[in-house]
């Protein structure tokens, strides 16, 4: 179970990272930041997670990483979209619509029959 | 992976170490963790409050410390693994470009590659099919050729007798299975009668050798036994020519001899022993009371763990048990142990590649030096060229490039070059092999084994490898120095001219050092191949043909009882025009069917007690055979019909033996018999002595007895025809089929044929050698063509100034003349004394010539010298028409 679970936490948390970086080059920080905003801290519990999911979308070519400088005037790695990463979220997103709108009818449903 | 340039640029250098990615994983960490510690202090947190929550609110930072560096360290090591594709791809795109670029360059390069490369893969083949693979046999290593040897009788390589196998296979316990067999023409009868290649063996021959048949069953001992040996075995060839694959073949009779033979089994294609051209296989029916006839060869499986030593000394004391009780065989008072008498047990592989081992391995030591020479004509090509790409060389410097990366890119080019030459080498090599293979020519031991296979193609791709890292390192080398004194003003160019120059010095003194090695070899075995084809043989093979003439057995118990119908035939044959003469033998020069036997000369003292004995070949004749066969008959008579088997025993021995017994050769008149004969024959006549097994070994002893007088089973018959034998072998045909029409007419062969086959080893080593000399002369002189035309290319300048300031066209050709040939002339003195060396190594290829002998060493060093010279000659001749002008202007 727990695998299930943090599997779809893991994609849907990719999903995340992709849709924030669509917005431009952000750092670790930036991320997370604007993933708890717009989810409302639901998806983020330990903020810590964000970062393999970062090393891992990286070493999948989705997104790339440089060090800069933060508003702040801080060395921080930012983070960007690449072209193949841009496709992957255009690919994922509407497949994560569609499963997200069946499961919420289903869980919906209140009768065992098959309609 | 789509990154752009500076991103890639970004990770290179953290990732050369390991160390910094654990850095750089820490430093985003911390990045993280103080940015949400400021957040929650503006948010008014007291410092320690906010430190305590931004650290809650990430987790365990240590895992996702450990996560991270994980990932990265997986990542580089996969953009590192990348990275190195694609610079050796990209080095190879940029090779081909190159390649492109200078089509003329790359097609020499490209052919004098694939000529060295594809003589070596082509020669590997043929080594690896004949030498170096095992034996297609079951456990091979276990396999071991047996024999006798009495050298005292001078029986050095003695054949078994029956009871000798048996003795063999039923107490040699070193061996787990032993059988003996012996080749033997076979008449397999029909409408139309053909002589086949038959072998009689005992019955645990195909146990020996582990192979199973592919159709029915092999042989038993039972049915080993004297009249119980009425089955046969085919080969699969014959299986598909004579008998269309018949599926339902087993159990069906054939005729052979002229009695029925019940058929048991078939071979699978690839089974061929002892001969590849084996077509039947039979019971020899073996007796073990048969005392006499020795004319078996053993094969035997060595027991598991024990070794063929210990084989020989077991089979040697059975052996010498046996001699005791032989009859006549050893003199009452000497002892077996006291003697030479021994067995000969060696190795299988060996023993069949013995006669060819040194040949092949000279050739393949041959074209060795070939791709030596072809790599080292390359590199002056490549270190050449490298001079004059120094220019894009130091750009690619400026550019950021790495001397390891520059040397990287001209050994992926010449790896690149190579590779090509080697596929096109393979091909040449395929063509080769295959005509070889397919050659009758050739009776070379597993032949049809040999063939381009993957362990040949590997070998090929290894030795374009490392040919292409050899090659390519002239110019590497090139570079390295001129990157010493690189980036310096442009007199230096002269300086690393001069380099380049020595280096192809260097590269040319070496391929005319291997050459010369190379062609004085050749010359030898070339002079030693003249010099036996010009042997006096003893016999004229040139228009002689011979024709089996199995006569049916029921028919004809022995030759008396066939006298009439030869007798008829031979007088019939002499009317035919086209035939100068004719008569039948036992036995021809060079059939390998050879019959010897100990003897006495009446009033000598017998050999048992002068020690040592020889032996004499026997041949049985019939009147006309020596001026059918071209043997001249120096003292005394011919045989005549009046000596028939009631008259005087009459009988024609050879000057060898002659000569032994009678200072002057003349020993007609005097009496003789053979040691296991008590009838005295009485010497007619001495013939010249003929070299009937080997054109390179002295004549043994021979001698000759009328066929009337000496019975043979299995008579050849002999014709001498003027011009073309085909009309009169045809009108032969006729004749007998006329007579006696149960006699296979199929198999009639020229005298040159098996003298042919004979010498095919020598003609092969001798051709190819040759060949193979004048390969590597010509890639020689191609090599100082193109040295010394760098080299008038590089002084263009400076041989226009001198002509400017007033030297004549001709001391400059002079000069370049003599640098070319300076270079020659030191290769030649260290080849010669190469090929001192070298040619001890040929041994028994050598016939009759000195292995220094003097001609040989210095009329091809001479030979070669005129040719390195003439090589020069286009450049210097270039050298002396350069125009002042034109060379100031080119720099």
């Amino acid at each position: 179970m727990a695998d299930t679970e943090s599997d779809l936490l893991r994609s849907s948390l990719d999903l995340l990272i992709l849709k924030a970086l669509s917005w431009g080059p952000m750092h670790g920080y930036g991320i997370s930041e604007w993933i708890e905003g717009a989810t409302q801290s639901v998806l983020l519990l330990e903020e810590g997670t964000l970062y393999p999911a970062l090393h891992r979308l990286e070493r999948r070519g989705w997104i790339a990483a440089e060090w800069g400088v933060s508003d702040n005037n801080r060395r921080a790695k930012f983070y960007k979209l690449s072209a193949g990463g841009r496709a992957q979220f255009r690919a994922q997103a509407p497949v994560w619509h569609k499963h997200a709108t069946a499961i919420a009818v289903a869980l919906r449903r209140t009768s065992a029959d098959v309609a | 992976m789509s990154l752009g340039p500076g991103w890639r640029r970004a990770f290179r250098l953290p990732f050369s170490r390991p160390r910094t990615i654990e850095r750089e994983v820490d430093d985003e960490l911390a990045f993280h963790l103080a940015m949400r510690e400021e957040k929650l202090r503006r948010q008014g947190m007291t410092p320690e409050l906010a430190r305590a929550e931004a650290a809650s609110r990430f987790g365990d930072p240590a895992a996702v410390r450990d996560q991270c560096v994980t990932i990265d360290q997986q990542y580089a090591r996969e953009v590192r693994i990348m990275e190195w594709i694609e610079s050796v791809w990209s080095d190879a795109r940029y090779a081909f470009r190159t390649m492109r670029r200078a089509p003329v360059f790359t097609a020499v390069t490209v052919v004098t590659l694939a000529l060295g490369i594809g003589a070596t893969s082509a020669m590997f083949s043929l080594v690896d099919g004949i030498l170096l693979r095992p034996l297609p046999y079951a456990q091979p290593e276990r396999l071991v050729w047996f024999k006798q040897s009495f050298p005292e009788k001078g029986l050095d390589d003695w054949t078994l007798s029956q009871e000798n196998a048996a003795m063999y296979r039923d107490r040699a316990t070193e061996f787990s299975s032993f059988a003996a067999f012996a080749r033997r023409g076979i008449t397999l009868g029909g409408e139309r009668p053909e002589q086949l290649v038959g072998e009689l063996t005992t019955g645990q021959f195909f146990k020996v050798l582990g192979v199973s048949p592919l159709l029915g069953r092999a042989y038993t001992d039972e049915e080993d036994a004297p009249r119980k040996n009425n089955v046969a075995v085919l080969s699969y060839g014959l299986w598909q020519t004579h008998f269309g694959s018949d599926q339902r073949i087993l159990g069906k009779t054939i005729d052979v001899n002229g009695a029925p033979v019940t058929v048991i089994g078939v071979m699978p294609a690839a089974f061929s022993f002892p001969r590849a051209d084996v077509q039947l296989w039979m019971p020899l029916g073996l007796d073990p009371n048969r005392k006499f006839g020795w004319f078996l060869t053993g094969v035997a499986r060595l027991k598991p763990g024990t070794t063929v030593e210990r084989a020989h000394q077991q089979t040697t004391a059975i052996f010498r048990e046996w001699a005791r009780q032989a009859p006549g065989l050893l003199p009452p008072s000497t002892a077996p142990e006291h003697t030479g008498l021994t067995t000969l047990v060696s190795p299988l592989r060996e023993r069949l590649t013995r006669d060819v081992e040194r040949p092949l391995l000279i050739l393949q030591a041959a074209v060795l030096l070939i791709l030596l020479i072809a790599v080292a004509n390359v590199a002056t090509i490549q270190s050449s060229r490298a001079a004059s790409r120094s220019r894009e060389i130091a750009l690619r410097n400026v550019l950021g490039a790495t001397r390891g990366r520059v040397a990287r890119q001209l050994l992926t080019e010449s790896v690149a070059l190579a590779l090509i030459g080697a596929v096109i080498g393979t091909s040449i090599a395929t063509l080769g092999v295959r005509a070889f293979t397919h050659s009758d020519a050739l009776s070379l031991p597993r032949l049809d084994e040999v063939g381009v296979d993957a362990r040949v193609l590997a070998f090929t791709l290894g030795v374009a490898v490392v040919a292409g890292v050899l090659f390519g390192l002239a110019p590497v080398v090139y570079t390295m120095r001129d990157r010493l004194t690189g980036d310096l003003a442009a007199g230096q160019r002269e300086t690393s001219h001069r380099a380049t120059r020595r280096l192809n010095g260097t590269l040319i003194v070496a391929q005319i050092t291997l050459s010369v090695t190379l062609l004085i070899s050749a010359g030898l075995v070339l002079k030693s191949f003249r010099r036996l084809l010009q042997t006096d043989l003893g016999f004229e093979p040139r228009g002689a043909t011979a024709l089996a003439l199995p006569l049916p057995q029921r028919k004809y118990m022995n030759s008396t009882s066939a006298m009439p119908f030869m007798d008829a035939t031979l007088a019939e044959l002499r009317s035919i025009p086209d035939i100068r003469s004719a008569a039948l033998a036992s036995t021809v020069p060079y059939s390998g069917d050879v019959n010897s036997d100990g003897y006495l000369i009446e009033g000598h003292a017998p050999p048992s007690e002068t020690g040592t004995e020889t032996q004499v070949v026997t041949t049985s004749v019939t009147p006309g055979y020596f001026r059918t066969m071209g043997i001249r008959l120096d003292r005394g008579r011919d045989f005549t019909e009046a000596d028939r088997d009631n008259t005087l025993p009459v009988t024609i021995v050879d000057e060898a033996l002659a000569r032994r017994y009678w200072p002057d050769g003349n020993g007609v008149g005097k009496r003789m018999r053979l040691t296991g004969d008590t009838t005295w024959l009485t010497i007619v006549g001495v013939a010249a002595s003929v070299r009937d097994e080997d054109a390179a070994t002295e004549a043994r002893p021979h001698m000759y007895a009328p066929m009337t007088q000496a019975a043979t089973s299995h008579p050849l018959l002999v014709l001498r025809t003027a011009g073309d034998p085909g009309p009169a072998l045809s009108a032969v045909r006729r004749v007998i089929h006329r007579l006696e029409p149960g006699v296979p007419l199929d198999n009639a062969r020229p005298l040159t044929d098996y003298l042919g086959r004979a010498l095919a080893t020598r003609r092969m080593t001798e051709i190819l050698l040759g060949a193979f000399a004048v390969l590597a002369v010509t890639l020689a002189a191609v090599g100082i063509y193109g040295v010394m035309s760098l080299y008038v290319a590089n002084r263009t300048r400076e041989f226009g100034i001198r002509m400017a300031v007033g030297a004549e066209p001709l001391a400059v050709m002079r000069l370049v003349m003599w640098e070319g040939t300076a270079l020659a002339i030191a290769g030649i003195v260290v080849g010669v004394g190469g090929a001192m060396f070298a040619t001890r190594w040929l041994g028994s290829l050598l016939y009759d010539v000195s292995a220094r002998d003097p001609l040989v060493f210095v009329s091809l060093p001479l030979a070669l010298l005129a040719i390195a010279a003439a090589s020069c000659y286009l450049p210097a001749r270039r050298a002396a028409k350069s125009d002042p002008l034109v060379a100031i202007r080119a720099d």
